[in-house]
């Protein structure tokens, strides 16, 4: 029994093998609801990440995605929702597409004619809908809904001076094509829904439809215009003012419609938008409008239909942290009964911004519904009444920054209590007893971990719980389980367990600028007990240069109570030095575009280990635009001095990329043992930077990348290689004392790879300091370039705690997926002819060609879409990196490129091992005693 | 562990010193070079005599010349053991070859470790060689073949590539550098 207990003990601590994968769509642009069914369980997203997916509106879940082009190209236009078809126009009128939603299959794909795109909708005809019309900037074309084939196309009339808006169709078996004329008039030209021919053509004025009748609202006279395609009248203009109504000041009025089924008129009922927090439900009754109802506060509204019956569905703000969601009837504006639905706002969330509305009929034939609510940090969330909310997905993660991954503390009771000792203590006696105490409840929580682990190990594993929450949060005994730290493009940060992939926390930043730079920095870890661990935020606004700083708690994330210092400059770069202040923080150091730097923390003591320490302190700036790259110095005044510049000119060439190596790099081994049992010292210089440069002509005979290796303190090149016709995008990692980059060559029309690795020769010039001040000798430079079969997204090399585990380097391919590639494979000093000592070395012969093995994968058949970074970390475990791959996807896992040497096998058999031993053990035991007996007779003999 | 066959003759008192090593017990009478386990064999099948009777005729005591040179000739022998030894050493070390594994390093271990274990017991051997007249030109020999012998096991262990002879072997142990200079930076945010 107790070896059982002991055995499972063991097994627990064993690592199993652990990769996650979540799946994201990124920011909603256009969403349906599947109302073909009333049982459907369906919603359909398009994304402005090009995605098209249906998702399951009881979970939340992907039935099915289809991720397209990233940019314009794969762009989606326009989402037409018909029964079972979806038609979707993509890259900017380029395609016209049909998916068949139950399972996410494409029906037909059409290739339109060239034009940007406008508008499309799809055009009913006696009672039936088998068409879609798209408009484009030249001309109107209709398609066949069944196949996609072109019914017609026309040419519009005057389309260079007419900006042809939107088309329409009645169910009339009439195409309406809207345009407008700036200052000038509208044109509506009306197509037959058989031939194409233009039945008739008004030239009057502006953009909305509602019971064949156009619609429009006019900011700078205040009024609402009203024309009737029928009879084309003259416009009638009906001022706001008539209907007692004000335009907030500065505020652009609109107008939203429904048109429940495409083979029939739209609704006569519609929405006015009169200001932020305005709405009104108008009716037009024989021309005549009518106001319905004002919905005053109301920052949502949503048109739904469920059957015969159209209901509108406004969200109005009820406190701070909760918006109430009520239905009306369309026809009537009158409220529904029961049908309040509260949303909870997430106070670390933002605003909502989108509402969709999935309504259906009940038993007893009233309404019922949920919502779809999308807030300004790219959450969805859906709600039923009376505000539950079914589910969450974090759509902000489909576009990650920047990551960092931080040490669970101890025990979630250390973490707890670290904002009791977060204050400072003065005193040698209390900081004792503040020491000891903090050591007593470390080892009481200590102990209670072990007893919750031996209990649980008596327990079936199945009934373990697993969940993970900000309670329960504690380092494993390997370190294998991280908090990683997301920051997205949107502003949001996560705190995602790595273990589990479950979102602890998350903190929306409000006012983030849309093309801001981000730089995250862990401070302090959570090495430093009492002291609470604390990340840094750089966020940068690239327009104006200001940057902010935002400081947290990467374990719970919350904001820290340490005010930032406020940034008057803007900011050039931030640089984390390896000193600490009194309280175990890093110092970062922030240079302003006056070559000013400035501490933060900025206490007395880190201002004077920063004078002490200024003549070995240097940064280096690069700016692309100039092409420079400038290397400066500490004074005691905090000022800088330049001392080397190294100009590239912009005419020929641009830097495209300046990689470093990674600060907590370990590197175990100074040299490599060739045949003949001498070494071959590595120059592993730590302020070496690689300069990737492109040129900039294109031309296939001419473009060339470039690559130089740089001293960052003295600005000495070392190396510098230039790749002619080859361009980019050129991936680069660099490492220990190897550079590894891959680019396109234009000649051989393939990928290529390209390894430098340096080295100091066979005597060491220093083997107890490295100052690139005093090394005179330039390293030997070995370089070899491979071909490789698939062009690459990204490029990362594993990270392992001592550096004692071979690398290899983690690739993440546009297919999805990520190999892992033994750096043994991209070595120059792979011999092209195979000698004793190359074979001693373990060196594999070169062979040109990169061959990718489909047992490299590390995701197997969980592909990571659109890899956009990857980032390794090393755990506890000396044979073991971790490895989270993000994009559209994140992915997480674990790689041994080593294999597990420091880890018993899963199969492990602990209980012959241990029985053999007992056995072993008790038979010397037993051996030993007959021995002593027989020696004994034999004595008596 | 007294052998039964040795109780009776257990009062006898055994030869001390150098005959001790290679027989356990011998009676005083019997002098000579004659094997111990005959002469034991005789003791038990004669135990009728009376002690000290011995049917061989009792021989001449007195000390010769070519005794003498008989001690000398063992002596020699025992001296040159190691070096004779070398020969066979030499054609084990060819056959085993270069390659690590577990019967050249079996090989190789016993070689090193009998050298190593007479030089250990070379106070033993010198009262071994007690006897003879060339006492320290044998002890010199028999030192001189013991180190010839581990020389060999050396130069087997290097030729095996054993020896941390080479900067390799203490690659491990160079400490990382310590860097002199704090550097950072990047392209400007």
């Amino acid at each position: 029994k107790l070896a059982l207990i002991i055995n499972d003990l063991i097994a627990r601590t064993f690592p199993c093998r652990s990769n996650r994968r979540q799946q994201y769509v990124g920011k909603v642009r256009f969403s349906h609801f599947d109302t073909h069914l009333q049982s459907s369980k369906k919603v359909l997203l398009a994304t402005e990440k090009n995605v098209f997916a249906a998702l399951n509106t009881r979970t939340g879940e992907l039935f099915w995605r289809h991720v397209d082009r990233t940019g314009p190209e794969g762009n989606i236009d326009a989402l037409l929702l018909h029964g079972q078809d979806a038609v979707l126009v993509i890259g900017n009128g380029r395609l016209l597409r049909s998916w068949e939603i139950n399972v996410g299959g494409l029906n037909w794909e059409i290739v339109l004619d060239s034009g940007s795109f406008q508008s499309a909708c799809l055009v009913g005809y006696q009672g039936t809908v088998k068409h879609v019309a798209v408009l484009k900037k030249a001309s109107i074309s209709l398609h066949y809904l069944s196949n996609g084939h072109q019914k017609w196309v026309e040419n519009l009339p005057e389309s260079e001076t007419v900006d042809y808006q939107a088309v329409y169709s009645g169910g009339n078996g009439d195409v309406y094509a809207l345009g407008v004329v700036p200052h000038s008039h509208i044109t509506v030209v009306s197509y037959n829904v058989e031939d194409g021919e233009i039945n008739k053509q008004v030239i009057l004025i502006f953009h909305l439809i509602a019971k064949e009748m156009l619609a429009c609202v006019d900011s700078s006279t205040a009024s609402l215009y009203m024309l009737d395609l029928h009879v084309q009248s003259q416009m009638t203009q009906i001022p706001l003012q008539s209907l007692g109504l004000e335009v907030d000041p500065g505020f652009q009025p609109a107008l939203v419609s429904t048109q429940p089924n495409p083979a029939r008129p739209p609704l006569s009922e519609f929405f006015l938008q009169l200001g932020p927090e305005q709405h009104l439900l108008l009716q037009l009754n024989n021309g005549q409008i009518v106001v319905l109802r004002d919905f005053k506060p109301a920052i949502l509204v949503s048109f739904a239909t469920t059957g015969e019956k159209t209901v509108v569905a406004v969200m109005s703000p009820k406190n701070k942290t909760a918006c109430s969601v009520n239905l009306f009837s369309a026809e009537s504006g009158r409220r529904l009964l029961d049908t309040t639905l509260i949303f909870n706002m997430d106070p670390n969330g933002g605003k909502p911004e989108k509402l969709y509305v999935q309504t259906f009929l009940k038993k007893d034939d009233s309404v019922g519904y949920r919502v779809m609510v999308q807030t300004e940090d790219q959450t969805l969330t859906l709600i039923q009444q009376p505000g539950r909310v079914m589910w969450t997905r974090e759509e902000a993660l489909s576009d990650v920054v920047t990551m960092e991954m931080v040490d669970l503390p101890l025990t979630g009771t250390q973490a707890e209590l670290e904002g009791e000792f977060g204050k400072k203590a003065d005193g040698l006696m209390s900081m004792v007893l503040k020491r000891l105490s903090s050591q007593l409840i470390l080892l009481q929580a200590w102990i209670s971990h072990l007893w919750k682990l031996f209990y649980d190990a008596r327990k079936p594993r199945s009934l373990v719980k697993n969940d993970v929450t900000i309670e329960n949060l504690s380092r494993d005994e390997f370190n294998l389980q991280k908090m990683m730290i997301m920051v997205t493009a949107s502003g949001k940060l996560f705190g995602i367990d790595s273990k589990t992939g479950s979102i602890l926390w998350k903190h929306y930043l409000d006012n983030i600028p849309s093309n801001a730079a981000f730089k995250l920095m862990v401070q302090r870890t959570t090495a430093h007990f009492p002291h609470p661990p604390q990340c840094t935020l750089l966020i940068k606004d690239k327009d104006t240069g200001l940057a902010t700083l935002h400081v947290f708690n990467p374990i719970f994330g919350k904001k820290s109570h340490i005010t930032p210092p406020t940034l008057p400059q803007p900011i050039l770069q931030s640089l984390i030095l390896p000193l600490m202040d009194q309280d175990y923080a890093k110092v970062l150091l922030l240079i302003d575009d006056q070559y000013k730097v400035s501490a933060f923390p900025s206490t007395k003591n880190v201002l004077q280990q920063l004078q002490e320490m200024a003549s070995s302190i240097f940064f280096y700036l690069v700016d692309s635009s100039q092409g420079r790259l400038c290397g400066y110095r500490l004074r005691t005044d905090l000022s800088t001095e330049l001392i080397w510049e190294v100009i590239i000119p912009t005419e020929v060439q641009r830097i495209v990329s300046v990689k470093g190596k990674r600060p907590n790099e370990h590197v175990h081994s100074q040299g490599r043992v060739m045949g003949d049992r001498s070494v071959l010292y590595k120059y592993l210089n730590p302020n070496l930077l690689a300069v990737v440069t492109e040129s900039t002509d294109l031309h296939q005979e001419r473009s060339f990348i470039g690559i130089l290796l740089i001293d960052g303190v003295t600005g000495r090149i070392f190396h510098e290689a230039v790749q002619r016709k080859a361009r980019g995008p050129v991936h680069v990692v660099h490492s220990e004392n190897w550079v590894v980059y891959e680019y396109w060559s234009t000649k051989s029309r393939r990928n290529e790879f390209s390894v430098i690795e340096l080295y100091e020769g066979m005597e060491l010039y220093n083997s107890s300091v490295f100052s690139s001040l005093d090394r005179p000798h330039a390293p030997q430079v070995l370089q070899q370039s491979y071909i490789f079969p698939s062009s690459i997204s990204t490029m990362e090399a594993t990270l392992t705690e001592k550096g004692i585990t071979s690398r290899h380097l983690l690739i993440g391919l546009p297919s999805g997926g990520i190999l892992s590639l033994p750096k043994m494979f991209l070595d120059p000093r792979r011999p092209e002819i195979v000698s004793e000592q190359s074979r001693e070395e373990n060196l594999i012969p070169y062979s040109p060609e990169l061959l990718i093995r489909t047992e490299w994968f590390i995701n197997y058949n969980q592909t990571v879409s659109r890899v956009r970074g990857i980032y390794t970390a090393p755990s506890g475990l000396e044979s073991t990196c971790l490895v989270v791959a993000y994009g559209l996807d994140i992915y997480q896992t674990r790689v041994y490129p080593s294999k597990q040497f420091d880890v018993l096998k899963d199969d492990y058999d602990y209980m012959l091992i241990s029985s053999v031993l007992f056995a072993l053990f008790f038979a010397t035991m037993i051996s030993k005693r007959l021995a002593e007996v027989k020696l004994l007779n034999r004595a008596w003999r | 562990m007294a052998s039964p066959g040795g109780q009776g003759a257990g009062a006898l008192s055994t030869r001390g010193g150098s005959a001790a090593r290679r027989m356990k017990w011998a009676l005083e009478l019997s002098l000579g070079n004659t094997r111990s386990r005959s002469e034991r064999q005789g003791g038990q099948g004669d135990v009728i005599y009376p002690i000290g009777y011995s049917e061989k005729p009792v021989p001449d005591t007195s000390i010769q010349e070519t005794d003498k040179n008989l001690v000398e000739k063992r002596c020699w022998d025992v001296a040159l053991g190691p070096l004779k030894q070398i020969p066979m050493n030499l054609f084990i070390m060819y056959m085993s070859g270069n390659t690590i594994s577990i019967f050249p390093i079996m090989m190789v271990c016993m070689m090193a470790w009998r050298p190593i274990q007479a030089l250990m017991s070379m106070s033993a051997t010198f009262k071994l060689l007690e006897s003879s007249s060339q006492q320290w030109l044998q002890g010199l020999v028999y030192l001189i073949g013991n180190l010839l012998g581990s020389a060999l096991a050396i130069y087997k262990c290097q030729s095996m590539g054993l020896l941390p002879t080479h900067s390799s072997d203490w690659l491990a142990f160079i400490e990382p550098p310590q860097r002199m200079e704090i550097m950072g930076g990047g392209m400007v945010l």
